[in-house]
This record gives structure tokens, sequence and C-alpha cells, in this order.
């Protein structure tokens, strides 16, 4: 219905901005009511138009509303879940890359290493992802241990490679050399 | 398959290894010095205009060939070191020097122009008098060598022996000289003593004695044979001359002329010398002849007609000699002029006339020796006048040539041949640095005034900087060849990697040298009178440039080993100035010395002296020194090694300055006797504590600051039962952390103590080889006390690990190189008899090096143990730069931590630098800085339009 409005609502327009009727040889006004004012159209359009028991605001849709809870439970079980899943698969990258040091190796190890440690750092605005769930902290927590154990596999993987400074040599170059207690010189009599 | 995988990582490892200089950076770094030694004989070649040679044989048993217009070697033949090899003496005739080695052993021609040997003989055994050159008939044919008992004759072209003949009662008679005069006759000269003189005349044709005159004669004298066979001898304690006409049929006395009948007055102490000349040896010798009466005092005197005359008396004269050009012989005399010149001029030898124009004039350096030896090479110039030049030998064995009117030509240092010990200084800070350097040293005067004096002196800076420019700029324009690079004492400055250093060189004479290290120009000199020739020498850098504005200070310690008394000589090492400090007067032989770490307030290292009652002398002894040596005296140790008595013994220091004995070990000097004592050296640094393992455990090294590694060697030298012995000794409680015995071993032992290892080098007398044995001491994987290191705690001994290599050729000298931090690889520098220095990676010296490689031994990079150590013509860092005779090796580091300079020295100098681990800390030498900066530039300007052309299409897209 508002089409016609439009489109009558162009004419008078056109009709108007060509500097008032006085100028015009005819004009054909097509629309109910005069059009002195356009508030007093608006207002009466309502009344007007729309058919009895007509209500702009929609109603509430009440009968699908269960279906819904078991799917938003659902995905929120997949996003606090996520991270256990990916476990066999980096397992899986973890033996296939090796423990030689090179750069793809690294490359995965690294990517392995910020995962979690990227979820761990936005936790909260998971959190509130989940925050629909009425399990939210069993998932919260299972999310956390997901993560926690990506990282945990991340740190395994680069203490196989030798990464982790674990071993007393890796902190040989930091060893002062020892203070000498005694003076001593001499040789053989000139 | 795993042997191969071995072979290949051992190849790579090597191929990795290499370090040989590239075509083009021959001489970039590195630079050699040949010498020749002190001169014995000398000789000109003049018998054509065009090639001029002088010609030198020297005491380090050197025949060389000088060029007289540069100074520079034509050719050098180096015989063996030692008396096997001594000249004994030097003839020259034409092309031909003949030289007599070895005691009469060798009789050798060199062909002067080329020095290839013309022939050699072995001449019958006996102790060689005397040589002379033979002629006949106004030619030179023959030589005549005089031995203990017999003369010989050889043929000049080929050395063939002509004849020889036993001399008569060789065993009463002392022969003395053999003379020819050019006619058929060969005259030998002995004398019994107390009794008569002897002269035997020979056929020179078949070697007949034709005649057997005797002299009665007294005492004896030095003769000469002058004229025409009349023998001239000296007699000092009649102070007379005796004449005997040797060619005369008839026996004829001697007759005795006394000095004071020719009006000469003579000196007390009269040691007579005569000089006469042969200018041809296939004619007589001159008639005319000097006579030394005292030590600036000679007479010429002529013999005509069977009187002996003086023609011209000379006093003062240090020096003369006789020179022949043509048919003119011509007498230099080389007189003082005053104290820092001497003056030389020509006498006319027939009657004893000043030439005219003819003096030249020497400046001695006041730094320098007196006149020691005169050689003058006459020739005739075009108005048929006589010119000369002069060949000037010092004390110092510097020698110079000259001419007129006293220009200098050239100098050679030849003292350098004989290098004893050195120190490499770093040299002083440019005047700006060190103004802004000497801000932090002065006391602050208020806030104003230091803002005021930094921005001064970063005004100097800048100025200097502009000035650098400037100058880079304009010596951008002119060719390259003309662009020279002076390096004057004024302009010394440290570089910015301190890779250019004062070389302080100490020589067997007596005389040091600075040498920039850069381009081995001699920068100052100074000679040490008095230095009696077997002295000792122990250099000590006591303050280095680091203290400015207190210069740098050397201390030359020099034993006389007669007397045992020492004296010190302080010095600048930069200038060679005498240091205004006065040393202390030490009036007990002085057995040690001990540089301490400890310094004075002027920053100056407090040396020990340790004299034979075993009391300490410091010196500086300030009350701030004695004060620092009360409170440290607990904690000073040293020991002091009697090879005689085959005794180390070690003292601890007392309050007082006087020492008390802690420990003695007893060498018994009947089995064994100590050969060589080696503790680490002060300024090496060890970064790493220890070595990581192929399971990333960690092996501690053993580093005892204080170990001594001593060895020895059997006294008995049968091959069966000789050894060699390794004691490792702690040198503050005398305990043996460790000794080896190596049987069937013999010396001469080469050894390096470095860090954790014990290098050495020793002749296996079973399977007649060169053998390497390397000793590592471990503490294992924990560390006993990881900060402080003291002797007297170490409950612990550490474990040795062993290992022994094969080293295809013997070793002259053995060093390991040294950098700043110690984070490089260590390399051994070996100097090879051959003259080539080799740079031996110590990684092939480890005794942890696996039989059988492993994965753990792989992961360390361990090479799979080979007996045999190769020798690797790349690993020679002085590619054809032969450096004779090589007897030390100096390593110093530099700025950078990759490199490490070295100095060989031996007869020759060779000075360069080596990267163990190459240069991992600079830009290579053909980094191509054209191609980098015009890529980047390229990119820069690329992204520039790029930027630009995507910014028009935005737009465009826009109004579209």
């Amino acid at each position: 219905n508002a089409v016609p409005t439009g489109g009558m609502e162009e004419v008078a327009v056109s009709t108007r901005g060509g500097g008032g009727t006085r100028r015009m040889k005819w004009a054909l006004e097509l629309s109910l009511g005069n059009t002195r004012s356009r508030g007093d159209r608006q207002s009466s359009q309502g009344d007007t138009l729309y058919p009895i028991g007509y209500s702009d605001k929609p109603v509430p849709d009440t009968s699908v509303q269960e279906a819904d809870r078991n799917l938003v439970e659902k995905r929120c079980w997949d996003v606090a879940l996520g991270p256990l899943k990916q476990i066999p698969m980096n397992l899986f990258i973890m033996y296939m890359s090796g423990n030689t040091i090179s750069i793809f190796p690294i490359m995965m190890v690294c990517m392995m290493a910020w995962r979690p440690i990227q979820a761990l750092m936005s936790l909260s605005a998971t959190f509130k992802l989940l925050e629909s769930s009425s399990q939210q902290w069993l998932q919260g927590i299972v999310y956390l241990i997901g993560n926690l154990l990506g990282s945990a596999l991340a740190i395994y993987k680069c203490q196989s490679m030798g990464l982790l400074p674990t071993h007393s040599s890796d902190w040989l170059a930091f060893i002062e050399p020892p203070q000498r207690m005694e003076i001593m010189g001499g040789g053989m009599v000139l | 398959m795993a042997n191969l995988r071995t072979c290949l990582a051992f190849l790579f490892l090597c191929c990795s290894l290499c370090d040989a200089v590239y075509e083009d950076q021959v001489g970039k770094f590195d630079w050699r010095q040949q010498y020749v030694g002190k001169v014995l004989f000398a000789h000109f070649e003049s018998h054509s205009q065009a090639s001029k040679k002088l010609i030198l044989a020297t005491d380090k048993n050197i025949v060389a060939s000088l060029n007289p217009r540069t100074g520079d070697l034509f050719w050098r033949q180096v015989d063996k070191a030692g008396p096997e090899g001594h000249i004994d003496t030097l003839l020259f005739h034409g092309q031909d020097a003949v030289v007599v080695t070895g005691n009469g052993r060798l009789l050798r021609s060199w062909e002067s122009s080329v020095g290839a040997l013309n022939w050699e003989m072995l001449l019958d055994p006996g102790s060689f008098l005397a040589a002379v050159l033979v002629g006949t008939q106004d030619s030179v044919k023959f030589v005549a060598v005089l031995k203990k008992a017999t003369v010989s004759l050889h043929y000049l072209s080929n050395g063939h022996q002509k004849w020889t003949e036993t001399l008569p009662d060789s065993d009463t008679v002392h022969y003395q000289a053999v003379y020819s005069s050019g006619g058929s006759q060969l005259f030998v000269l002995g004398v019994v003593p107390h009794s008569h003189l002897s002269i035997i005349t020979f056929n020179i044709e078949d070697g007949e004695i034709t005649k057997c005159n005797s002299a009665p004669m007294l005492s004896l004298r030095v003769c000469i044979l002058v004229g025409q066979g009349v023998l001239i001898c000296a007699d000092a304690s009649t102070l007379s001359l005796y004449m005997l006409p040797l060619s005369s049929e008839e026996p004829v006395g001697l007759q005795q002329v006394p000095l004071q009948s020719l009006d000469l007055d003579l000196a007390l102490g009269f040691q007579p010398v005569l000089l006469t000349t042969q200018p041809n040896p296939a004619r007589p010798p001159l008639a005319q002849f000097f006579l030394q009466l005292g030590p600036d005092h000679h007479v010429l005197l002529q013999l005509s007609d069977g009187h002996l005359s003086p023609l011209r008396d000379f006093q003062p004269a240090f020096l003369v000699s006789f020179a022949t050009t043509g048919e003119k012989t011509v007498a230099a005399v080389l007189s003082p002029k005053n104290e820092t010149a001497c003056s030389v001029s020509l006498y006319s030898a027939d009657s004893g006339r000043r030439l005219l124009d003819t003096t030249v004039t020497i400046h001695l350096d006041p730094n320098g020796g007196k006149p020691e030896k005169l050689y003058v090479h006459a020739f005739l110039k075009k108005d048929d006048s006589v010119g000369y030049r002069v060949l000037v030998q010092t004390e110092d064995h510097t020698i110079t040539f000259l001419q007129q009117p006293g220009r200098i030509v050239w100098t050679r240092e030849e003292a350098l041949a004989d290098v004893v010990t050195m120190e490499m200084v770093d040299l002083p800070l440019t005047g700006t640095q060190a103004e802004l350097e000497g801000e932090f040293g002065k006391k602050a005067d208020g806030l104003a005034a230091m803002v005021l004096k930094r921005l001064s002196s970063q005004l100097i800076l800048l100025q200097a900087w502009i000035a650098h420019l400037w100058k880079l700029f304009y010596d951008a324009r002119k060719p390259r060849s003309q662009v020279k690079n002076e390096v004057t004492i004024e302009t010394l400055a440290r570089d910015e990697f301190n890779l250019q250093k004062m070389m302080v060189m100490v020589t067997a004479s007596g005389k040091l040298f600075g040498i920039d290290s850069k381009s081995g120009m001699v920068l100052w000199k100074h000679y040490l009178r008095n230095v009696q020739p077997n002295a000792v020498f122990k250099l000590m850098v006591q303050r280095t440039t680091a203290h400015f504005p207190h210069p740098p200070q050397c201390t030359l310690l020099i034993k006389d080993k007669e007397t045992g008394l020492a004296a010190l000589h302080v010095f600048n090492p930069i200038f060679g100035k005498k240091s205004h400090v006065t040393p202390p007067t030490l009036s007990r032989p002085v057995l040690q010395s001990l540089l301490l770490p400890l310094m004075d307030q002027d920053y100056s290292k407090v040396l020990l002296l340790i004299d034979d009652e075993y009391k300490v002398t410091a010196f500086p002894s300030t009350k701030n020194v004695l004060q620092q040596l009360q409170e440290m005296a607990s904690a000073i140790y040293f020991f002091l090694v009697d090879a005689s008595q085959g005794k180390l013994s070690g003292f601890r220091l007392r309050k007082d300055l006087s020492t008390e004995l802690i420990w003695e070990v007893v060498i018994p000097p009947e089995v064994q006797k100590i050969v060589a004592v080696k503790g680490k050296r002060a300024n090496e640094h060890v970064h790493s504590q220890g070595r990581v393992m192929g399971d990333r455990s960690v092996l501690y090294k053993y580093l005892n600051p204080n170990l001594l590694a001593v060895v020895t060697e059997s006294v008995d030298t049968h091959q069966e039962r000789s050894f060699v012995g390794v004691f490792l000794i702690d040198g503050v409680t005398g305990r043996i952390i460790h000794e080896a015995v190596q049987r069937k071993a013999r010396g001469p032992i080469h050894l390096v103590h470095s860090e954790n290892w014990v290098v050495y080098e020793y002749w296996n007398a079973k399977s007649r080889r060169n053998e390497f044995s390397v000793l590592e001491l471990f503490e294992g994987t924990e560390l006993y006390n990881s900060t402080v290191f003291s002797s007297l705690d170490r409950p612990h001994l550490p474990q040795v690990l062993q290992q022994s290599y094969i080293f295809p050729s013997s070793i002259s000298t053995m060093e390991a190189t040294l950098t700043e931090k110690g984070i490089t690889s260590r390399h051994l520098l070996v100097g090879l008899p051959s003259g080539a220095i080799l740079s031996l990676p110590k990684m092939f010296l480890d005794p942890r090096r696996p039989e059988m490689a492993t994965e753990q031994s792989r992961e360390e990079n361990l090479i799979p143990y080979a007996p045999e150590m190769p020798i690797r013509t790349e690993w020679f860092i002085n590619y054809n730069q032969s450096v004779t005779r090589v007897r030390g090796i100096y390593t110093a580091p530099s700025g950078l931590e990759s490199t490490c300079l070295v100095v060989a020295y031996g007869l020759d100098i060779f000075q360069t630098r080596v990267y163990p681990s190459k240069q991992f800390d600079v830009l290579k030498d053909d980094y191509d800085y054209v191609l980098i900066s015009s890529v980047l530039f390229g990119l820069f300007f690329a992204t520039m339009i790029s930027k630009r052309l995507a910014q028009v299409k935005l737009l465009n897209r826009a109004w579209r």
C-alpha cells in the first residue's frame, strides 16, 4: 500500500516543485484528502488503511522455543569441546612433523602453541557466548581444560624437540668465570 | 654405510674449515720482512757496471746478495743453523762467491747473479784455519784451504781438488795463515809458541814443498804479507814490527823495526792489528798497510826497498778500509766528527794524500750503536776521479749504505733477525678521542663548566670528522697509487677495531724496536748499550694505553747470565722513550719476576722481583702499593724452577716482603731433566665454562689458573729407555694433579698450555715419527664451586683425558690463537721447519674424539678418531711467504672477537690476522655493497611509484 502513496507523493511534489498550482495549466490529484498538510495525511493513514486488528508489533512465537534451547545448548557444547576435538589432529600433526628443527615443524609448533594461548586470552568472550547455556560452568571448564591440554601438548612437543631450556647446558653461557682467589706467577730461574 | 656417512661428515667439516686467503687478499693484511743477520763478510761485485751486487755472509749462516740501490734481497741462501753451517770465510772473485762452511766441512761456490750453487765439495776432516784465492799468470784459478794438518788447492771453476798436502809437524806447529802473491808459490805460515816461526813454501803446480824456512820468534802476534812477499809481524811486547822476506833464497833472520824509530807514539795496552789489501789475487799485495795502534789511532805504513816508513797518521780514526777500482787503490778512514756524526774520507793508498771532495758524513742515531765495520765500494767516475759508497755496520747490527755526500741510500735493521721476545701494545687514542676521555678523568668543576667542556670537545670532534671527510673526498679524486698512508709516530692512532697495534720487539743484540703491525714499519728503535751477548730478557707491559693521560709503560728485565745481576729498562712502548720513572736498583741477582694484577694509583701494575735470597722487591714501590701488598700478601704465591737441580719450589709472600717456602717437588736430575714449564697466559679469557655433551648435559672444564705443565726428558737418550714426562702441578699448593710418561719418546718437545688443555709434540723413537698428544682436564658434570676458584679448596682431582696423533712433520714452534672474549674456537699455530705456519684447528686435537661415530658424538660435532693428523696446504696462513727458521709465534687479541693477530718471528718476521671461526662479526671483504644498495634503492623507488599508481587507480575507481 505504500507504493501508490509514494507515486502520488512524487507527482504531488513535482507539481509543487514546479512553482505552485498557479503556473500549471492542470494538475491531477489522485490521493484522497487535501494536499496542504502531510502530517494530516500521515496521521489519518493508520486509521484509514490498515484493516481492523492489524498490529505493527510482531507477536512472539512460543511454540518453537523448546527446540531452540536444545540447539543453543548443542552449539555451546560444540564451542566448549572444540579444543578437545583438535587434540587428536594435533597429535597426528606432531607425529608427522618429527623432532627435527626446521622451518615447518617450528611453524606447526608455533601454531599449536599459539592457538590455545589465544583462546585462553579471549576466555571472557567465549564465556559470554556460553552465557545462554544452562551448563555454562561445566562447558567453561571443559573449554578451559581442552585449551590447557592443547598447550600442554605444545609444550611437550617443544620439549621433545629440545626447545625448552631444561638442561644445564642451556644455562652454560650464563655461568660467569670463577673469581680467582690466589695470584700466582713465576717460572724457570732466569 | 655408517662409515661412508662419517666420511662425508668429516669431508664436509674439513671443507667448512678451509680458510686460505684468496689471491687478491695476498699482502692485504699480512707482511713479511726478511733479514740476514750480522754481517761477517761483505764484498761488492764490481766487475761490470750494469750488475752491481753486494754479497754478504752473516753470523746466521747465510750467504745473501743485496741490491745496493734499495737494500732489498736479490737472493738468500740459508744454511743449517748452529756450528754445522757456520760460515768460516767468504771469498769473492768475478761471479763466484766461494764459501767455507761448518769449520772447514764444505767448500761451496755460489753464482752471484742468481744465487745458484755452482759446485760443492766435501773437504777432508780437520778444523779450518784459513782460505785464500790463488792466482797465477794474472788469472785466478784456485782456492787454497788451510786446515789444521793439511793444505789443499781446489779449482775455482769446478771445485775439484788439484792437490792436498800434509803439513809437517802439525802437532807442534800451529799453522795460521796461507798466502799467495801471484807467483807460483803458496806460503803457509805456522808458529811454534815461544820458539820460532815456520814458513813452508809449496809449489802451486804440484804441491811440492819447495822450501821450509824458520825464523826465531819468542812471542807471537799478527802477521801479514806485504808487497813482493815480505812478511810483516807486529809484536806488542817489544813494541816493534818484524820484517821477513819470504822469497829470498838464503834464510834471513827477522829484521826488527821498533815502532819508536818510525816516530809512532803508542797508547797503553797496545793491541796491534794489521790490515793489508791484495786487489787482485794474481798479483802481490800492496806495499802499503794499516797498523792499528789504539782504539782510535791508525797509521798507514809503506814498505819500499826493504824500509818501512809511515805515510800518514790517522788520529782519531775508528775504522779503516781499503778499496780498489781499476788500478787505483784508496784507503778509507772513518773518523769521529762530533757526538752524533762521523765522517769518512778517502786517501790515496800510494801517497797517503787526501782525495778532494770525498768526505761522507754519517749521522749516527743517538739511540743506535757505534760503527763497527766499514766496507767501501770505490768506482771511477767519468772524469777519472774516484767515487765511492760506504756500507757501515754498527754495534746494533744496523747496516747503512751511504753515498756521497752523506745521503743514506738504505738502512737494514739486521738485529731483527734475532728477536728474543715481543709484546703487542694497543695504540693510543687520537687527540680528539683522548680529549673526550680526559673529561671523565678530571674532577668536576661545576655544571656549567662541564657542559661547556663537553660542547667544546664535541665541537672538536665534529671538526675532526669534517676534516676526515674532506680528506677522503680529496683523496678520492687522486689516483689510488698516489695516495700514500704514511704512518708516522705522530699519526698513530687506534683504529676502529683495534687491529693495528704496536709491536715491541726485543732483539738479542739489545736493540728494542717499535713496529707498526699494519705496515711493518719500524717506528722507533732504541739500542741498549752494554747488554751482554747472552743476556736473558723478559718484557712486561706494566700499564696499557687504556689509562689516559698516563702514558703506557713497558718494563724490560735484562739479566746478565755471567754475573746474575739484572737491570730494568722502563720505557714508553709507543714512542720508545725511556721513562722518567726510576726503576729500583737491584743489588742482588734476580731469579724471577712476577707481574701482579694489582695497580698503584697511577694504574701501573706492580712488578715483583725475587732475588737469590728469596726477598722481593716491588716496582713501583709507593706507599699505596706496599699497603696493597700487605693486604694481599697471603694470596700471592710464586714458583721457581731450577732445571739444573730438578727442583720446583713454591713460595708465599709474607707481609714484610720476605717469602716462605711452602712446597717443593724434586724431579731427580740424574734420571730426567726439566725442559719446559708453562703456565697459562694472564690475558686469556675462557667464555664457556664447560662442554655440551650429546645428551645436552655439561662436562665442566677444569679451569685452574694456577696450573703448570712441566715437561721432562730422560737423561738416557737410548731409543729403548728414553721417555718424556708430563706433570701437571698446581703452582699454589704444589699438588701434582696429573702425571704421564710417554715411553720411547724423545724431545725436542713443544708445548702449549691453555684453557683446560695441554698439547705437546715429541719424537716417538720407536715408531720414528713425530706425535702430538693432547691432555684435557674436566671437573665432571658438577661444578665444585662456581663462584670462586681457590687451589687450596679443591678436594677432587679432575678427570684427565688423553689422545695422541701422528703428525707428518717435525715442528719448530707452537702457539695457540687468542681472542678478546674467548668465544671463538681455538686453533694451534704450528711453525714448521719448512717455513710454513700451519693453523691447526683444536677440534682435531680433542681427546674425546670417538673411535666409532655415534649419535651423541655426531651431535657434539666430534670428528671420529683418525691417528694421522692431516696437513692441508690451505691451512698455511702464510701461503708462500715462508718464515725461515721460525723461532716463536706471538698471538694477540684484537678488538674483533673473530680476529687474532699473529706475528711469527725467526730469521724473518711475518705478521697476519687469523680468523679461527671465520669472520662472523664483520662483513666479508668482497661484500657487494653496490648490489645491496642498488636493490634497496630500487625497491624503495618501486614502492613509492606503486603507491602513487595505486592512489591514482583508487581515485579513478571512485569516479566511475
